[in-house]
């Protein structure tokens, strides 16, 4: 391909008029090439047609339900998708990230926040590229560095002692960091797919792992939670 | 649906007839006891069942199962108790006036009972109208508030936005940026009391019931710290939270919506500098959160209405300023949905917003 490579495209498919100028508007300005699609049929032909670097998906479309374009989208590419829903149904943003999207964000946004997610789903999904070469990079941010290869966890460079299932959590968050794993994500890749639906152990070791790397568990820097959701790491850098 | 009402009617009948038999059996057994052990005094069966009439009286619907259970002891009596034993005599001197004086009795037990219950049940219709005519209110409140909260942020978003359309060509570059700065700042203001009337819809109407699920007060906490800072970015709050882990029951968007109207509050109104305060503890079967301020407390005429919604005054509208009161109603509301409490207090310097939640 001889098309420009550090210009991302990306295929919004939102219904809403203003909605699509302004995020078009806040791309163009930061070098995203972007297409937009009105309509559920429309975003899926166009995402086929164009295979877009990101697709940005509004769960309340006129002719069929997000959903579905989640599920459609996901029987045929890895694309990184990024929902954009309303803010009183927690259970909606779950459900689209169990079924594959890749982060969310919560309407009404400002343009600072919906370009930094875009920027770390991109990362995301050039590093799933990279991941299978390379051995992973230990994970490092303000004062917390986890050294994956040899299950070291420091805090200002004192070693953080961890229980197993503490670390496995916290490197599965810091893998993904930057990106929300919802309660049954990490439930299922901890504690295996037959667990019951009670997610207090999570919550209760979740709060262990707070009170270990975090200064205050009322105002954490590292890992913040989206209640109703799951978890979220703050990126690495 | 009549099938299910005559159905639940005959279960009722049948329990009554059950419950009657049960305690006529009861009766004569007692009686049956007395008769062995002191048969010299015959009165203590005549009280036996009489003690059983009113209590049939008393647990049936209507008067024929206290008429009926009169006619069945009177003729018991009569064929267990008194000479010749198993026979029914009805010859015995005075017995006629047994008959009549225990009819009388239950009559009038049956009587009364039905009138009490009657009476309880006008109590619980005048309460549950008493609590729709105070929801009624609330409501009413909520919306005044709103409409007129709704109208200044709106009144602000729409002048900006009509002096940048109708005059651009003519501003300044620093003008444009002041408009548009002063059309976001009036969104976000309009956003924040938009998502306050979101949560009271979460609030089932009616039974003022809401759907707790078991948070972490922590992250509930934390949450609504990183949403309230999301408006106020250079606020400063110190938070506190207990060294264990906390769970309560709640509909953690609903608190933390409370949270927020709170810290907001405090900074908007008090007019200090200082940081405000947050602190959650645990005492014994509830959590405490405390929101404190330093600033210059609250007027003392309106101490006692703060939650009403009703501080809100026509005459002041021109000030403007953030009508806190659809916000602290609103945390009235899910508080109370919540079974909880929540109080306002003066303190020596500043005041303080407390609210329990049960665990």
């Amino acid at each position: 391909m001889t098309k420009n490579l550090s210009k991302k495209s990306i295929l919004l498919i939102e219904d809403e008029e203003n909605i699509q100028s302004f995020i078009a508007t806040a791309l163009k300005n930061q070098n995203y090439k972007i297409t937009a699609a009105s309509s559920g049929k429309e975003g899926l032909h166009l995402s086929a047609s164009l295979c877009p670097d990101l697709i940005l998906l509004d769960l309340g479309l006129p002719d069929m339900d997000g959903m579905e374009v989640i599920k459609k989208l996901r029987s045929w590419t890895p694309v990184p998708i990024i929902v954009i829903s309303a803010r009183t149904n927690e259970h909606e943003k779950a459900r689209a990230l169990d079924w594959g999207a890749d982060d969310y964000i919560t309407k009404p946004f400002g343009t600072v926040e919906l370009l930094a997610r875009i920027r770390t789903s991109l990362r995301h999904s050039r590093q799933m590229q990279d991941l299978s070469s390379t051995e992973p990079r230990p994970y490092h941010c303000k004062n917390l560095t986890i050294h994956f290869e040899n299950h070291v966890v420091t805090l200002e460079g004192k070693i953080i002692h961890l229980t197993q299932i503490e670390y496995k959590l916290l490197t599965l968050l810091a893998k993904n960091s930057g990106k929300v794993l919802t309660y049954t994500y990490l439930m299922e890749k901890i504690w295996g797919p037959y667990t019951d639906n009670n997610n207090q152990i999570l919550r209760v070791n979740m709060a262990n792992i707070r009170r270990k790397i975090e200064k205050n568990p009322a105002t954490p820097e590292y890992v913040f939670t989206e209640i109703g959701i799951g978890y979220r790491m703050e990126e690495g850098d | 649906m009549n099938f299910k009402k005559t159905t639940g009617q005959s279960m009722v009948c049948l329990w009554d007839v059950l419950l009657t038999a049960l305690i006529l059996i009861i009766a004569t057994i007692t009686a049956f006891w007395f008769f062995v052990t002191v048969p010299e005094n015959s009165a203590n069966i005549a009280l036996v069942y009489i003690t059983a009439l009113v209590l049939t009286a008393r647990f049936t619907q209507g008067y024929l199962y206290g008429i009926a259970a009169s006619v069945v002891s009177v003729i018991g009596i009569n064929y267990l108790f008194t000479y010749p034993y198993f026979q029914v005599n009805f010859t015995l001197t005075g017995y006629p006036v047994t008959f009549v004086f225990t009819l009388v009795i239950s009559l009038m037990v049956s009587t009364m009972t039905t009138r009490i219950k009657a009476q309880a049940d006008t109590l619980v219709e005048r309460e549950k109208l008493l609590m729709d005519a105070e929801k009624e209110k609330m409501r009413a409140n909520l919306l005044r508030s709103v409409s007129h909260d709704l109208r200044t942020p709106l009144t602000g978003i729409i002048g900006n936005s009509s002096a940048y359309l109708d005059h651009h060509a003519s501003l300044t570059e620093e003008e444009r940026l002041r408009l548009v700065a002063h059309i976001h700042e009036d969104s976000n203001w309009l956003l924040n009391m938009v998502e306050n009337l979101l949560s009271v819809t979460r609030i089932q109407e009616g039974s003022m019931k809401i759907a707790t699920s078991l948070e972490s007060v922590e992250e509930v906490v934390s949450e609504a710290l990183i949403r309230f800072h999301k408006r106020f970015p250079e606020a400063d709050v110190k938070v506190q939270v207990p060294d264990e882990l906390l769970m309560v029951p709640m509909d953690a968007m609903l608190i933390e919506q409370v949270i927020i109207n709170l810290l907001e509050n405090a900074m908007v109104h008090s007019g200090s500098r200082l940081p405000a305060e947050l602190t959650v503890t645990c005492s014994g079967a509830q959590a405490a959160f405390c929101v404190r301020d330093y600033g210059v407390g609250i007027a003392p005429d309106k101490l006692s209405t703060i939650f009403d919604g009703s501080s809100y005054n026509p005459q002041s509208s021109s000030d403007g300023h953030r009508g806190m009161g659809i916000g602290l109603s609103i945390c009235k509301t899910i508080i109370t949905a919540h079974g909880g409490q929540i109080t306002a207090a003066n303190l020596k310097d500043g005041c303080e917003f407390f609210f329990l939640l049960p665990r």
